[in-house]
């Protein structure tokens, strides 16, 4: 089983990155789960999502412990509490403006990939929404879910911009991909 | 898999509700929006505004009128949905016990809260079993899919015996979690449910009435008139869960027994916590411990025989709690001692208040807590773990 939290801030989008991580697994043909745990709910504060995907039914109904990926929407997340879900195998991608040496520095024991949401979100149009461009990254570090896949239920799901959004997960999946070619991360 | 009956979606726990509701074609809606219920209210007011839902959707202003609401609703011989959660659920207490006395076969979802004070929206069922003595049917459900069909079924079983029934799923972890779940075609809802057709109602051209002032003597005999109705749910109950098995390939049971084959411990549950106790259980056979999951679907009336039946001979019996009745303990604990008392080889039970207040539970963490509780001797008293 694959189990994956995305921790952003409440009004980033970190639940419908899970849900669309959810549909495109789903639409793979895997069994999938996905729930985020917010309380609260308020613009700003932290919010998880956790996702499992399986090729059987899936029957835990409790927050992930221990995580395969983390996919984090705000650097600032990164504390203690965030890491103890992580172990040595764990693929982290953050939402960071930051070099890959950083993360390695600051953060030894632990694989960082960094993607800077905000620049690829800006050049596509969209502003400050990072969530379609951090999925293609995620996909692409994760090596899942397929690009083609995740593409078109960005492409289904978007309630607007579509082409942007589409266009911003492709762009952080190659980002990531160079980063990849260069030996960075 | 998907067939020419049933269509697979991507749900959450509150969607799959909300198609549920939509199938069965109440007439009258009365809803009040509450974390974590509102995405039933809004899936339900979309499929109104799309005119795929003809009912009345009626949004008045608080939780004790949407049940004063219901249940004139449900006595003019319609049938009636709503939904709510946590404190919308105890502002409805009062009416709660009318509905049932007025034999209103009103189904209501229940997103288990957390109740306040402190304010919290986690998954807690202590909302629901406070209702235990309110005289409503009550389910508990583990997934989005459980969900759906428990509703359905709810509205068989509740105008079969003209009991209200309320279903309840926990908060965030069936609530809000997307899986996949097999959506039945109208057409086969429509066969399992019948057009709802009560001996009495609300009707200006043949006036009768409710709630009129009674003797004692009226009134005990009303008591026992709803109590008798009761009796026969865990048998309506199993009838409906069996046609509906026949026709979408799911069942569930009013209890279910998961790997108690030649049990040691048999861990007794209910809710979305079910689903880890089955990894637990697997963990625990899998390291030589002989665990098994009972899982309590229906809760009111409790299915006392089905219990004994399941529980007799099995030497240690774990409850798992997600609940808290305060100088008391988990309820469940309490209620599982007093249906097994009394009986030859009877189980030790132990008590354990787990996931009191959404505190995150997982398999691995179950599997030790069954490991070291059954070393030692039950107490009378629930036991809070972490």
């Amino acid at each position: 089983m694959l189990q994956i939290i995305i921790q952003g801030r409440g009004g980033q989008g970190a639940q419908t990155a899970g849900n669309l991580l959810a549909s495109t697994f789903f639409a793979q043909g895997r069994q999938v789960q996905s729930f985020a745990s917010y309380g609260g709910a308020r613009r700003g504060t932290a919010v998880s999502s956790y996702i499992r995907a399986d090729d059987r039914p899936i029957r835990a109904r409790c927050d992930i412990e221990r995580a395969d990926a983390i996919l984090c929407f705000d650097s600032s997340l990164l504390d203690a509490r965030l890491l103890g879900a992580a172990h040595p195998d764990t693929l982290i991608v953050v939402n960071s403006s930051r070099e890959p040496g950083h993360f390695a520095r600051a953060m030894p024991g632990y694989r960082v990939v960094p993607v800077d949401g905000i620049a690829l979100a800006r050049h596509y149009g969209l502003g400050r929404i990072v969530n379609s461009v951090l999925l293609g990254a995620f996909a692409r570090a994760l090596d899942a879910p397929p690009l083609d896949v995740l593409k078109r239920t960005v492409g289904e799901q978007a309630p607007a911009l579509k082409r942007e959004n589409v266009a911003a997960c492709e762009g952080g999946y190659r980002s990531v991909e160079a980063l990849l070619q260069r030996g960075a991360a | 898999m998907s067939d020419a009956r049933q269509q697979r979606m991507l749900l959450t726990g509150n969607h799959a509700v909300a198609w549920a509701a939509r199938l069965a074609r109440p007439k009258v809606v009365p809803g009040y929006p509450i974390t974590p219920q509102t995405p039933i209210l809004e899936k339900l007011t979309e499929f109104h505004a799309s005119g795929e839902l003809d009912a009345e959707l009626i949004t008045p202003e608080s939780e004790h009128s949407v049940m004063a609401a219901c249940i004139p609703a449900s006595l003019t011989g319609v049938r009636v949905f709503t939904a709510t959660a946590s404190q919308g659920l105890l502002l409805m207490h009062e009416l709660l016990h009318y509905a049932s006395g007025a034999r209103a076969p009103i189904v209501m979802a229940n997103v288990n809260r957390t109740p306040a004070s402190p304010w919290g929206f986690w998954p807690d069922q202590t909302d629901s079993v406070a209702q235990r003595d309110t005289g409503w049917i009550q389910f508990y459900s583990e997934s989005a899919q459980e969900s759906l069909d428990t509703v359905i079924q709810a509205f068989r079983v509740a105008e079969a015996v003209l009991v209200p029934t309320m279903v309840n799923h926990d908060a965030f972890y069936v609530s809000h979690a997307v899986e996949p779940v097999e959506v039945p075609h109208q057409d086969v809802v429509d066969g399992f449910l019948p057009a709802y057709s009560p001996p009495h109602r609300i009707d200006p051209q043949n006036p009768e009435s409710w709630g009129n002032v009674v003797t004692q003597e009226m009134y005990n005999r009303h008591r026992r008139d709803l109590g008798e109705a009761l009796a026969r749910v865990p048998e309506v109950a199993l009838q409906a869960d069996r046609e509906w098995g026949a026709l979408t390939g799911r069942s569930w049971g009013i209890v279910e027994r998961y790997r108690c084959e030649g049990a040691a411990t048999v861990i007794v549950t209910m809710g979305s916590m079910c689903g880890t106790v089955r990894d637990a259980v697997d963990a625990l056979r899998q390291s030589g411990h002989a665990a098994g999951l009972l899982k309590i679907r229906l809760f009111r009336p409790l299915p006392v025989e089905a219990l004994r039946a399941a529980l007799v001979g099995v030497p240690d019996v774990v409850v798992l709690d997600r609940n808290y009745s305060p100088g008391h303990g988990g309820v469940l604990h309490q209620e599982l001692r007093a249906a097994l008392y009394g009986i030859d080889k009877a189980p030790r039970i132990h008590g354990l208040l787990a996931g009191v207040g959404g505190m995150n539970v997982s398999a691995e963490r179950i599997a030790d807590l069954v490991r070291e509780t059954v070393v030692g001797a039950p107490r009378a008293e629930s036991v809070w773990v972490k």
